[in-house]
């Protein structure tokens, strides 16, 4: 059972910083590379942010379904980690949620 | 080199790493069909395939997707049917791969074995995938 936490622990790691550069490079995306290309006619910035933020994207839902395999969420929460992948901001409230439960699975994790 | 010779490479390389990928990723469906079925001492037996999965499978499904995505572009197939339909499969067993190496890392710490039946799924999605990758219908 320790065990298990522990590897939970590890997993819900590489989840909250795949959702951190997830929602980063969104937001660089949206927010930078965007106005670049139609406001001041430079293409180059979403030419590159584009596939960089897919690869971000592939790698949150890559870490996502192993914690789903792991059996660490019920199907609600992956529901709406899920989501928070493409509304923009929604990941850094995400990374937030998961933090919170890698604190109450420390917790528990010293308790036994 | 021309960019004919370099589109052969890497059309070369992705073709090993695929192997690879699919192999690992069928190793894992047998392993989790048939766990348990085998007797209570698997753990040296898991710990083994978290392993493979982890060094072998898993860097070559992160290649897959890096070479796939540079012959697509070298050959600019992006939004071509074939593609789009192949590209369908390569996620559906990239995600199955996702759910296993979870479950995997889940029986290493000690849970009891559940039969998952991901093996004819993943079998289909990688005959598709080689027949629209060599056809191109």
């Amino acid at each position: 059972m320790k065990k298990e936490i522990k590897i939970n622990i590890a997993l819900l790691g590489q989840l909250k910083l795949a959702s951190v550069i997830e929602a980063s490079t969104l937001a660089l995306l949206l927010c930078v590379a965007v106005p670049l290309k139609h406001l001041w006619d430079w293409p180059g910035a979403v030419r590159a942010m584009g596939p960089l933020h897919g690869l971000a994207f592939i790698f949150y839902g890559w870490v996502l379904l192993q914690t789903v395999g792991a059996g660490v969420w019920p199907r609600r929460q992956i529901a709406l980690l899920a989501a928070s992948a493409f509304v923009p901001f929604a990941g850094f409230f995400a990374s937030r949620y998961i933090r919170r439960h890698i604190e109450a699975l420390d917790r528990e994790y010293a308790a036994k | 080199m021309s960019l004919a010779d370099y589109y052969i490479w890497l059309k070369a390389v992705h073709v090993a790493v695929a192997l690879l990928f699919v192999s690992g990723v069928v190793a894992t469906s047998l392993t989790l069909a048939l766990l348990s079925t085998m007797p209570r001492e698997s753990e040296k037996f898991v710990a083994g395939m978290r392993r493979y999965d982890r060094w072998v499978t898993v860097p070559a499904m992160i290649a897959v997707w890096l070479f796939g995505t540079g012959l697509a572009v070298s050959g600019s197939w992006f939004g071509q049917g074939w593609l789009s339909a192949k590209l369908g499969f390569v996620v559906l067993i990239s995600g199955l791969h996702g759910v296993q190496s979870g479950r995997l890392r889940r029986l290493g710490a000690g849970a009891s074995p559940v039969t998952v039946r991901s093996l004819p799924l993943v079998l289909f999605a990688a005959i598709a995938i080689a027949v629209l990758a060599v056809a191109k219908p």
